[in-house]
């Protein structure tokens, strides 16, 4: 029961903290300024892409569609997210000791692995209504303003075409898998909050990983071959297999299996450190 | 006899190479005032970390309410209540959210009502829904003590709940502890570095000086006013050291300046060595006597 009602302080202390709204301001903000350029200027976007098929295809019909709108605001959104996550969950620990709550709140009778536990699922919560708002400025008010239609998506096999009746579920489960990978990006950062007393060093070391694996990702260099299939960011693309047809099952599975895994490792590394640690704050 | 409510036996705790507490040991019973005394630095937070456990010691036990603090972690927390140096709240919350945050990891059920009681209790009505960031240092010690007692615990732990508190802030909280014992019959541990503090709220002590507790029992027969050190300051040191050594054979006499010795002795007698030593033609410029723990403690903090 205490752990459902330190659920619940959680999810509080995020709902009334500030900052927390600064994610879902920037989210807002930034599919914004997509939505007008596209409504502005979209055609002449989508012509630089399909040019090149013009030859051999030719395109009927609402091209740019909500259902597109909503895949480049998602390709293009995907990478900054990770931050607008960091940014609350990095704080969750660390920020606890740094303002000394942390002294009141590990003199209360609840365990240490609780309350920790606790923190991680109000992060999920937190990174859950994150991607449920990306997902209604994309996919819905994208629907709203530029209509529905069949998606084209180019990826590096070639061209895709979606029919409009089978893309819902596609987002629904691109979302799914999206909201796993910031769900490991939350519980990294959350783990690197138990290491430390000042709340700012585990949002920027978060930002940091993430910004090395990506680079570690994206060298065409063979000495990181064996380690790129495991990265943290290698798998934050998955949602885009979603998009993908024949839908490559294995590859989503094996992504969701590496997430699961990276997650019950962060998990157990915070609660191994958090549980000896002295509160010296 | 009493019911022993703490039991602290050769607790030592170590933060790298430097030793916060080496050796400390000390009992509290059912219903004291219980004064934790040391100079700052002396471990005593350390100590009470120990005791709620912030911090595990490197070795000794800590027994609360006849339960481990390792094993019965959540039982022994759920009967204390506690402020650790300050009091440190969510500063974008109100006093009300706050107090509601926390009784919701207590084990008892507290309501709106019950809240709101106790920041009235503690002068805070009035106040309930300012944000904590906007109280002062005193308004946030209160706040602290509504936080320590919401869930009516058995053991209070107040560590220098008093620092930073303006003369009628000090009173107050003096008179809340004292209050505290009286009428509803709390245990209450008080952890200061001013030992006159201590003498007036506490009925038992601990002094405890660079990691050790050095001395415990009841404040009265510490603090005994008969027991005395006492500074003179005459014109001739030498001619006075002899005729005390005279009088008083095994006395220990500590040189202190050219002009000044330092001497243990009763209060009863200090007239009549005042009264030898003008009889012995000795000028007295001052004579200055202070309590044996009081004395201890002040070269202790001087140390």
């Amino acid at each position: 029961m205490i752990f459902i009602k330190s659920i619940y302080n959680e999810v509080i202390k995020i709902a009334l903290k500030p900052r927390s709204y600064l994610g879902i301001a920037a989210i807002t903000v930034l599919v914004g300024v997509i939505l007008f350029a596209l409504k502005s200027d979209g055609m002449s976007i989508i012509s630089f892409v399909t040019s090149s098929f013009e030859q051999t295809l030719s395109f009927e019909g609402n091209v740019l569609n909500g259902n597109l709108v909503a895949f480049i605001i998602l390709q293009m959104l995907i990478v900054q997210i990770p931050l607008l996550i960091a940014l609350v969950t990095g704080d969750l620990v660390s920020g606890e000791a740094a303002m000394g709550t942390i002294r009141m709140l590990l003199t209360q009778p609840i365990s240490r692995t609780s309350l920790l536990l606790s923190k991680f699922i109000a992060g999920g919560i937190y990174t859950l209504m994150v991607i449920v708002w990306l997902g209604f400025m994309s996919v819905i008010m994208g629907k709203m303003l530029f209509g529905t239609g069949d998606l084209m998506v180019l990826n590096s096999d070639g061209l895709v075409i979606l029919q409009e009746a089978d893309v819902n579920w596609r987002y629904l489960g691109g979302f799914l898998v999206a909201f796993l990978a910031l769900f490991t990006v939350s519980s990294l950062s959350i783990c690197l909050s138990c290491f430390t007393d000042n709340s700012i060093g585990p949002i920027v070391t978060t930002m940091s990983i993430i910004l090395l694996f990506t680079i570690i990702g994206t060298l065409d260099v063979h000495v990181f071959d064996s380690v790129r299939p495991f990265l943290l960011t290698t798998h934050m693309a998955s949602w885009r297999s979603f998009f993908e047809d024949p839908l490559p099952i294995q590859d989503i599975k094996n992504s969701i299996l590496i997430l699961f895994i990276h997650n019950v490792f962060l998990i157990s590394i915070s609660i191994y450190v958090f549980n000896k640690k002295d509160i010296t704050a | 006899m009493s019911e022993k409510i703490i039991e602290i036996k050769s607790i030592a705790k170590k933060f790298g190479l430097f030793e916060a507490v080496k050796d400390v040991s000390f009992h509290v019973n059912q219903g004291d005032v219980y004064g934790f005394l040391g100079p700052n630095g002396a471990g005593k937070s350390t100590t009470i970390r120990c005791m709620l456990s912030l911090t595990k010691p490197d070795s000794g036990t800590i027994k609360i309410f006849g339960k481990s603090i390792f094993t019965d972690r959540n039982e022994i927390l759920s009967r204390t209540g506690s402020i650790i140096e300050k009091p440190d709240f969510y500063k974008y919350l109100s006093a009300y959210k706050n107090l509601e945050i926390f009784s919701r990891l207590s084990r008892v059920s507290v309501g709106k009502k019950e809240i709101y009681k106790m920041l009235d209790f503690v002068g805070l009505g009035g106040r309930e829904q300012d944000k904590f960031s906007s109280f002062s240092h005193g308004m946030k010690q209160r706040l602290g003590i509504a936080q320590t007692l919401l869930h009516n615990p058995d053991l209070i732990v107040l560590d220098e709940p008093t620092t930073g508190l303006d003369p009628q802030g000090i009173i107050d909280i003096r008179n809340l502890i004292l209050r505290l014992k009286n009428e509803q019959h709390k245990t209450v541990i008080l952890s200061s570095h001013n030992l006159a503090e201590i003498e007036i709220i506490c009925n038992r002590m601990v002094i405890i000086n660079k990691g050790v507790s050095v001395v415990e029992g009841d404040v009265k027969a510490l603090m005994n006013s008969e027991d005395l050190v006492v500074r003179l300051e005459v014109s001739d040191k030498n001619k006075s050291k002899a005729l005390i050594m005279n009088q008083y054979p095994n006395i220990q006499i500590t040189d202190i300046n050219e002009t000044s010795i330092e001497l243990p002795m009763e209060k009863s007698k200090i007239s009549e060595l005042n009264k030898d030593l003008v009889n012995a033609g000795i000028g007295i410029f001052s004579i200055e006597a202070k309590r044996k723990l009081e004395d201890y403690f002040i070269k202790m903090v001087n140390a």
